[in-house]
């Protein structure tokens, strides 16, 4: 077994390993509800052994990383796969350091799936270690990639924080407009993280069977001087067709259900690389995750914000609040070093300019503003508790759209990351 | 005109507009006064700020609204969605060929449809260059130098004359509190607090039985200290638009071809550029016999002009200055002028050739000669003949409307020299002979046809590659200048600093009291009031009461 | 105290509005790419094809004819006997020059050996003049007035001697 493959298999480890702690921090809390024996050293205790799983997890994704920088040569941070890993490492020593100064075991039940999933969404990308580019081949972009990663790792343990408290204190009871709005937020989050975990049950299932659809479409256009261009172009789809590209025709195809059609044909007038097939996957997410929700809610039989909304009565949400703000205050500088400053270094050093207002740039600067606004909002204008909460939440959904959405949605120099 | 009774009950006159005394901290207005239960509002120790008075004119006006926090965060908004917008489509800075406004309308549509154009017509399409966005940008400015202006100097002097012996209630009502029964011996007990806070790294001051502990002041200052490096960064950034402070230029080199960097004295050759590709080994098997480039470099030589510069008559005089490998992340840099690799192509340029002129009747060779493509010498002697340059043409071809031969293009594609041979056994006032360097085009022109009075005696050939000189690449070269750099690194350093020691380190005081045998002790932070709670309950229980973090707890209740 | 509070604002806010002003000014003015109607023609200095050198600052105060040709183009050959017409008609009156783009001394030479050009043709190097002038088509012919602006542009097609003609009547009525 060569490196590459030992750190296939360490990171492998941890994904496991993360699940095992995660189930362990269920059992610290649920222990209160499920046990007559209702003791706070009985959760500190389960929580200890949450930690320790966690800890020996992390190990394991450390090794997965070094063993890789060896088989590579270069740090692993290049490309989605490599980034995605290295977020979700970074993720877990944010945890680390907050589990250990507030030592809340919520956080943990929460955090810990947070990094399965990113492990889990990483794995959606090509593995293989690809030699750099030479205006990837740099220092600055190493620190530049690391630190902002940690920065936003310690948003993200923030936004766990933020999230459960939100479950904890949007009254599910409540039946007033105000309340019922709150509760439909909460809900439609959910249902969010529920597409999210859609998507990679879609991708991976359809992968492990081996599924493909290969399409060429022919595409006339014709320039400003009425000059006739014809380009063809291959696509494969790994999801069964429910948006086919436009003016696609089959080259070979699994059936799926039967058949090999699609439902529909994608409109002519979708631009962008790939646009047909982000859009079928896309459309996956969405009904798989509705699926789930579905099922979820028939075996609930209300929303489920209300479910988990009781499970978490004991704990003080003003400790959570704090966690939260705490992990974005600890993570802020960092990511104005990591995901500005040494990024307008290396930009300056390699593209000779420090800032080109490149989407991934702007959206960078957008994620330092929000999180400016929220830092202000809550040390000047006094926003505590629920208000703070969302914003916390928002945040991280800006930090994924900079991280993901920019690649996939728009081009431009950074989208260097691969697959869709 | 109203006015507030501000003198407090210990005697001390505040400003109108204070909050909690200034002296020994009893809250003063009266929405505080009447609810005893609720933690006090310690923001600026409770001073009154300046943009707070009565009867405001224009320019008080004007300096309350920017020193606003609320007017602040929505400035921070507005540009966030702004710089948002300018993210849907391409901008038209990424466009480098289009340049009218008409062009930029022209694309959007074609590219976009109707959004495209709608997105265009809105200005969208130059967001980060248009006047409203600048104008957040300037706004964000003032209001970063007012806001601190507000603040900082209030603060400033509520931190540096406090009072050991603080109001009851200012002590009752701090988010950290504890109240209980005085322990045995009042002066012991003060004294072992103190070890503990002294432990801990506070600086302890004592007033009878009155003590105050304070640590970590300079954490307030972050947050000024950081509005200061933004401001120092935003107008560094306005700096780099005058004109003398920055160049933005490309310049493309063939192999060996020295060219000036207009607007300088300066010249830069590039002796050579090289692009190294990865090995099938070094690629994994998926982009196996794939063409993956993995370093760009060109050999750059930078010289300076220091005589006939500005003279095209003559040959400037250069003077090397300096010598790098300019690769991707590493330009050469000298006197604030950068040259960065930007690009290359690999198109050959013929740059000479040298041919010997062979008589055909002996076979005797004479020369060769060396004719270099671009500004080829005018005379030539090969052996008894001389050659004398009469025409060139770079891209031989057509005729123009007159019906004489032309040029199609400037570049070397078709080279054809036309030379006027005089020599032993021609006349005397010389053949013409046309040359076709390439051998292409020697058949394509049928050269010895065009030469057929000379085609039996006389050829001009080059024997070898060696007597082909060819430039295998261009490099293109971005240079830059860009002399407000320094100022945005100190700016951003700066931000940085001033963030660090606000977010990182806390504020923390400390106050107690004795009255009628109870010791009130109250505790203030501006974050962090789990360590803060932590900490006292560590060094409380160090000194001998017991008590426990949930104890200590005086926070308002969050929703 | 509270004098000095009021001279702090007002030369703070005196700072803003200057340094605000010049930054929203910046972005308002748009200096165009390309030489246009109106703008001044930069400043160059070239060798002749005499080997004379030609500072554009000389030229001050006359109208002027700048003509940007190689002979690689064209219509910059067919237009060039009506340009020399010209020259001949008015040359005292109104500065014609043609500018060559960047080619070799014995190509144009010859050229102008052939049409019998006798204005003053210089030497352009390395495009640099043609970049300062934000030339995209040749041939150009800039007419400029005697305060150095530009009064008209025109490019591509070969200019006829009366479109030349009433163009240098134009530029002598505004000297």
């Amino acid at each position: 077994m060569n490196l590459y493959e030992f750190s296939q298999r360490a990171l492998m480890t941890a994904m496991l390993v993360y699940s095992a702690s995660f189930f362990i921090y269920m059992i610290a809390l649920g222990g209160k509800k499920w046990s007559s024996r209702k003791s706070p050293e009985r959760t500190q205790k389960w929580g200890w052994y949450g930690f320790a799983a966690a800890a020996v997890g992390l190990a394991a994704h450390v090794t997965f990383f070094v063993t890789r920088w060896m088989a590579a040569g270069h740090i692993p941070t290049s490309n989605m796969y490599e980034f995605m890993t290295m977020l979700a490492m970074a993720i877990m020593m944010a945890f680390i350091v907050i589990y250990l100064i507030y030592r809340n075991v919520l956080l943990g039940a929460f955090t810990l799936p947070l990094a399965v999933i990113i492990i889990a969404y990483a794995s959606v990308f090509p593995s293989e270690i690809q030699p750099l580019i030479p205006s990837l081949n740099s220092n600055w972009l190493r620190l530049h990639v690391t630190t902002a990663a940690l920065g936003e790792a310690f948003f993200a343990v923030g936004f766990t924080a933020a999230l459960v408290q939100l479950l904890r204190v949007v009254d599910f009871t409540r039946t007033d407009k105000a309340g019922m709005r709150a509760r439909r937020w909460v809900e439609s989050f959910l249902l969010v993280i529920l597409i999210v975990v859609g998507f990679l049950i879609s991708v991976f299932s359809f992968r492990i069977a081996g599924y493909e659809v290969e399409y060429r479409q022919v595409k006339v256009s014709v320039d400003q001087f009425g000059q006739q261009t014809t380009t063809e172009r291959l696509v494969t789809y790994n999801l069964p067709p429910i948006v086919k590209p436009h003016g696609g025709e089959i080259m070979a195809a699994d059936t799926f259900l039967g058949t090999t059609d699609s439902l529909f044909e994608a409109p002519s007038w979708l631009k962008g690389v790939n646009a047909d097939r982000k859009l079928n996957t896309i459309l996956w997410s969405i009904i798989s995750g509705l699926i789930l929700y579905g099922l979820l809610r028939l075996i609930a039989r209300k929303q489920l914000g209300a479910v988990i909304h009781p499970r978490l009565s004991d704990i003080n949400p003003d400790d959570l609040d704090e966690i939260s703000y705490r992990s974005i205050a600890i993570g802020y500088p960092l990511f104005t070093l990591g995901g500005l400053i040494f990024a307008m270094i290396w930009a300056q050093v390699a593209w000779s300019r420090f800032w080109g207002w490149d989407p991934k740039e702007v959206w960078a600067l957008i994620t330092w503003l929000f999180y400016t606004a929220y830092l202000h909002l809550r040390l000047s204008r006094g926003w505590i508790g629920a208000k703070s909460a969302w914003l916390a939440v928002v945040g991280f959904l800006v930090v994924l759209f900079t991280l993901i959405g920019v690649n996939l949605v728009i081009a431009g120099l950074h989208s260097y990351a691969g697959v869709s | 005109m109203l006015f507030e009774n501000t003198k407090c009950e210990c005697g001390h006159q505040n400003p109108v507009g204070t909050v909690l005394c200034e002296y020994c901290g009893m809250p003063l207005i009266e929405e505080i006064k009447t609810d005893p239960a609720s933690p006090l509002e310690m923001r600026y120790d409770g001073m009154a700020r300046r943009s707070q008075k009565s009867n405001p004119n224009l320019v008080d006006r004007i300096w309350r609204f920017f020193s606003s926090v609320r007017v602040a965060v929505w400035l921070i908004v507005l540009t966030l969605i702004g710089a948002a917008l300018g993210t849907i489509y391409p901008q038209e800075s990424t466009f480098i060929n289009l340049k009218t406004s008409e062009e930029f309308r022209n694309y959007y549509k074609q590219e976009y449809g109707t959004m495209g154009e709608i997105y265009h017509a809105l200005g969208l399409s130059r967001v980060y260059e248009s006047w409203w966005f600048v104008g957040l940008l300037v706004m964000i400015g003032t209001s970063l130098v007012i806001c601190s202006l507000d603040r900082v100097l209030p603060l400033y002097r509520a931190l540096s004359k406090q009072q050991v012996r603080k109001h009851l209630q200012f002590i009752t009502r701090q988010q950290v509190v504890y109240q209980g029964p005085e322990p045995q011996d009042r002066m012991a007990w003060l004294d072992k607090f103190e070890q503990a806070l002294k432990k801990k790294r506070y600086r302890v001051w004592r007033d009878g039985d009155a003590l105050m502990a304070e640590k970590n002041r300079f954490s307030r200052w972050g947050p000024y200290i950081n509005h200061i490096g933004l401001i120092i960064f935003l107008l560094a950034i306005l700096g780099r638009g005058v004109p003398a402070w920055n160049m933005d230029q490309y310049i493309t080199l063939y192999d060996g071809e020295t060219q000036q960097i207009p607007n300088t004295h300066y010249y830069v050759k590039n002796e050579k550029f090289t692009v190294e590709y990865y090995s099938d080994e070094e690629l994994p098997q998926s982009l196996k016999g794939t063409v993956r480039p993995k370093l760009f470099n060109t050999r750059a030589i930078l010289y300076e002009c220091t005589a006939n510069c500005d003279d095209p008559s003559k040959e400037p005089v250069l003077v090397e200055v300096k010598k790098h490998d300019i690769r991707m992340n590493q330009p050469l840099t000298y006197k604030g002028l950068s040259l960065y690799q930007f690009d290359y192509n690999d198109k050959p340029k013929l740059l000479s050739v040298s041919p010997v002129l062979v008589d055909k009747t002996t076979g005797e060779k004479y020369g060769p000669i060396h004719l270099s493509i671009r500004d080829p010498a005018l005379t030539y002697e090969a052996g008894p003949y001389t050659l004398t340059l009469k025409d060139k043409f770079m891209d031989f071809g057509g005729f123009d409307s007159e019906g004489r031969p032309m040029s199609k293009s400037r570049e070397p594609n078709a080279p054809a020299f036309i030379f006027i041979i005089k020599g032993p056994d021609l006349p005397e006032n010389g053949e013409t002979y046309i040359y076709f360097p390439n051998q292409i085009d020697k058949v394509r022109f049928g050269q010895d046809i065009l030469n057929k009075a000379l085609v039996d005696k006389l050829e001009l050939r080059v024997e070898g590659m060696e007597n082909v000189s060819i430039a295998e690449n261009a490099s293109t070269l971005n240079v830059r200048m860009d002399r407000a750099m320094p100022f945005v690194w100190t700016g951003a350093g700066i931000f940085l600093f001033g963030v660090v020691i606000g977010l990182y380190w806390n504020h923390r005081r400390i106050w107690l009291r004795f009255d009628d045998g109870v010791l009130s002790l109250g505790a203030h932070t501006n974050k962090n009031h789990y360590g803060l709670k932590t900490e006292l309950a560590v060094m409380m229980n160090k000194s001998g009461i017991e008590v426990t973090v949930e104890r200590l707890d005086n926070r308002r209740k969050t929703v | 105290m509270k004098v000095n509070r009021k001279l702090l604002q007002y030369i703070v806010l005196a700072a803003v509005l200057i340094v605000g002003g010049y930054a929203i000014g910046q972005s308002l003015y748009h200096p165009s790419p390309v030489i246009a109607k109106g703008s001044s023609i930069p400043d160059f200095k070239l060798v002749a094809l005499d080997g004379s050198v030609h500072d554009s600052a000389a030229y001050a105060g006359k109208p002027m004819i700048i003509n940007f040709w190689g002979t690689f183009c064209p219509p910059c050959r067919e237009e060039m006997p009506a340009l020399q017409s010209i020259y001949e008609e008015y040359g005292d009156q109104v500065t014609m020059i043609g500018i060559n783009l960047s080619e070799d001394k014995v190509t144009v030479s010859n050229f102008v050996q052939q049409v019998g050009v006798t204005f003053p043709i210089l030497f352009d190097r390395n495009r640099m003049t043609e970049k300062k002038f934000g030339l995209r088509q040749y041939p150009t012919t800039f007419f400029v007035r005697p305060d150095g602006k530009v009064m008209e542009m025109l490019f591509g097609l070969p200019l006829k001697e009366e479109q030349i003609r009433s163009r240098v009547e134009a530029l002598l009525a505004t000297s």
